[in-house]
């Protein structure tokens, strides 16, 4: 019992332990390149907050993190939506999966940063093209894994379905749906990152707001400090939307745990 | 048996047939049948032949090649509320609780949730499964999954329990616990139990009428009235006999 509650410590605490050797090298390797080319963790923080004094287009930093954040939400909330409902379809009708699927299926390998210049030419550099964009890289990896998820369903739980009368709307809702729940979850958090690779990319193309913008703005003056402090703002949100997907899945699937 | 005996279930020359590219494969061939109301009817045959294909067809979840059902006196090709089954395994939702899983049936036919909750805690109750309501089927042992198993299908009130090998995967302990224990919710219900197995004693303690299939395809071989009363002793003399009688005729390869 002890032995095991050791082990249990040793799993909490060994993530601390990798990120402040993170932190420590970032530091030693800042130091030791001079802080210009690559500045260390306070001279970030110190960038972060001056943009409070002047800022940057007219916006604080959390100006700009709330005006990508925005972007990905809606985009990833349209993917979602829509993602998971052709899923459903594609998943459980042949019919559709060989018509609408292989349809889907010339858009999938083309890389979303590709349609940029496409949508800049159509809709030109406000919010529309953007979301669009996210929403064209992060419809595909929830789509598919739903439609897969969908056809892992075993024959003997539909059999189940149908022998104690259900509807196939009920057998969708009670026995397909649930068993396709933790492919359609790994579906959006690779959803969430794509959202992310293309709002920065779409930012970075031509924006007046949004973190994209900054990383472009510490790129044309050699701020590193600004570009560094953009992307770990990035990497925390990201870990915040992976740790709320998290309790999502725990929330949603307990018989998962 | 004083009582006119009612068919319930009327199977005649059924047969099913598998085609593929160049060949085709015979699983069930001209099987007929019947199974009276309230009898504990044992189709006994050799593993991995046609016995739940002609299960499936039964429940209606397999299509038939050639013959006939009749339920209730009705021709039969879909599931109906009639009948529900147990099945050999793996068939519980894993992301349902033992409770959900019971209530599924009642569920579908829209009935009441406080109403359906009484109904499904007397068949859980019924099994022995009293207050594990709220567990995962990967929380509970085989045998404890095979008990939501059976209260599942007697939640919905079936005219007619489908078994196909419940205890097929039970190691024997549980196994002999298990058939001592659906004997006594067979008494209590008194519903027409077609109980699948390979396993010969098992048929002969549960049976009140055994129907030996041939090994592939599977077609009636012969029919045993078992007279014995129940609980039956697995070591009285008479039981031994019965069981050598049957075993001399099976194409089982024990």
């Amino acid at each position: 019992m002890e032995q095991f509650k050791k082990k249990n410590l040793i799993y909490q605490i060994l993530p601390l332990v990798s990120v402040s050797a993170l932190i420590l090298s970032w530091i030693a390797f800042s130091l030791a390149t001079g802080g210009i080319i690559f500045p260390g963790p306070a001279s970030v923080v110190r960038r972060i907050l001056k943009t409070f004094e002047t800022p940057i287009a007219g916006m604080t930093i959390i100006g700009h993190t709330l005006i990508s954040l925005k972007r990905v939400l809606t985009g990833l909330f349209i993917s979602c939506v829509s993602g998971i409902s052709i899923g459903i379809l594609v998943g459980s009708n042949r019919y559709l999966k060989a018509t609408l699927g292989s349809f889907l299926e010339i858009f999938r390998p083309i890389p979303p940063i590709a349609w940029i210049p496409i949508m800049i030419m159509w809709f030109g550099i406000g919010e529309l093209p953007k979301i669009l964009l996210i929403v064209l890289g992060s419809f595909f990896p929830v789509m598919l894994n739903t439609a897969s998820g969908i056809s892992l369903v075993n024959k003997i739980n539909l059999d189940v379905g149908q022998i104690f009368g259900g509807s196939k709307i009920s057998i969708l809702k009670e026995i397909v749906l649930p068993t396709a729940l933790p492919s359609i979850f790994s579906g959006i958090r690779t959803s969430v990152s794509c959202g992310w690779t293309v709002v920065l990319a779409a930012e970075m193309m031509g924006a007046q707001q949004g973190l994209g913008l900054l990383v472009m703005k510490g790129w044309g003056i050699n701020d590193m400090a600004l570009v560094l402090g953009a992307v770990i703002i990035i990497a925390f949100i990201g870990a915040m939307f992976s740790y709320l997907l998290k309790r999502a899945e725990r929330l949603l699937m307990p018989w998962n745990r | 048996m004083e009582q006119i005996k009612t068919k319930k279930v009327e199977v005649r020359n059924l047969s099913k047939i598998f085609f593929q590219k160049n060949s085709s494969f015979e699983v069930v061939k001209d099987v007929s049948f019947d199974v009276y109301d309230g009898e504990f009817l044992v189709l006994l045959g050799p593993g991995r032949c046609g016995k739940t294909v002609l299960l499936n067809m039964l429940i209606g979840t397999e299509t038939r090649t050639s013959g006939e059902i009749h339920i209730n006196g009705a021709e039969s090709g879909k599931p109906s509320p009639a009948m529900s089954m147990v099945f050999q395994k793996k068939a519980l939702l894993p992301f349902k609780t033992v409770m959900e899983n019971v209530e599924l049936g009642l569920k579908f036919q829209k009935i009441e949730k406080e109403q359906r909750r009484k109904i499904c805690q007397k068949y859980i109750d019924l099994v022995g499964l009293h207050g594990f309501e709220n567990s995962y089927p990967h929380e509970l042992s085989g045998g404890m999954q095979q008990r939501a198993g059976i209260a599942r299908a007697y939640a919905v009130s079936p005219d007619i329990l489908i078994m196909d090998e419940p205890f097929g995967a039970l190691d024997a302990q549980t196994r002999y616990q298990m058939e001592e224990e659906l004997l006594q919710i067979w008494e209590k219900e008194r519903k027409t139990i077609i109980f699948v197995t390979n396993n010969i004693e098992e048929a002969v303690y549960l049976a009140d009428r055994i129907i030996l299939l041939s090994s592939c395809p599977a077609h009636v071989k012969a029919v045993f009235p078992i007279e014995l009363p129940k609980p039956r002793d697995l070591f009285d003399p008479e039981f031994l006999r019965i069981r050598e009688q049957i075993e001399t005729q099976t194409d089982l390869s024990l």
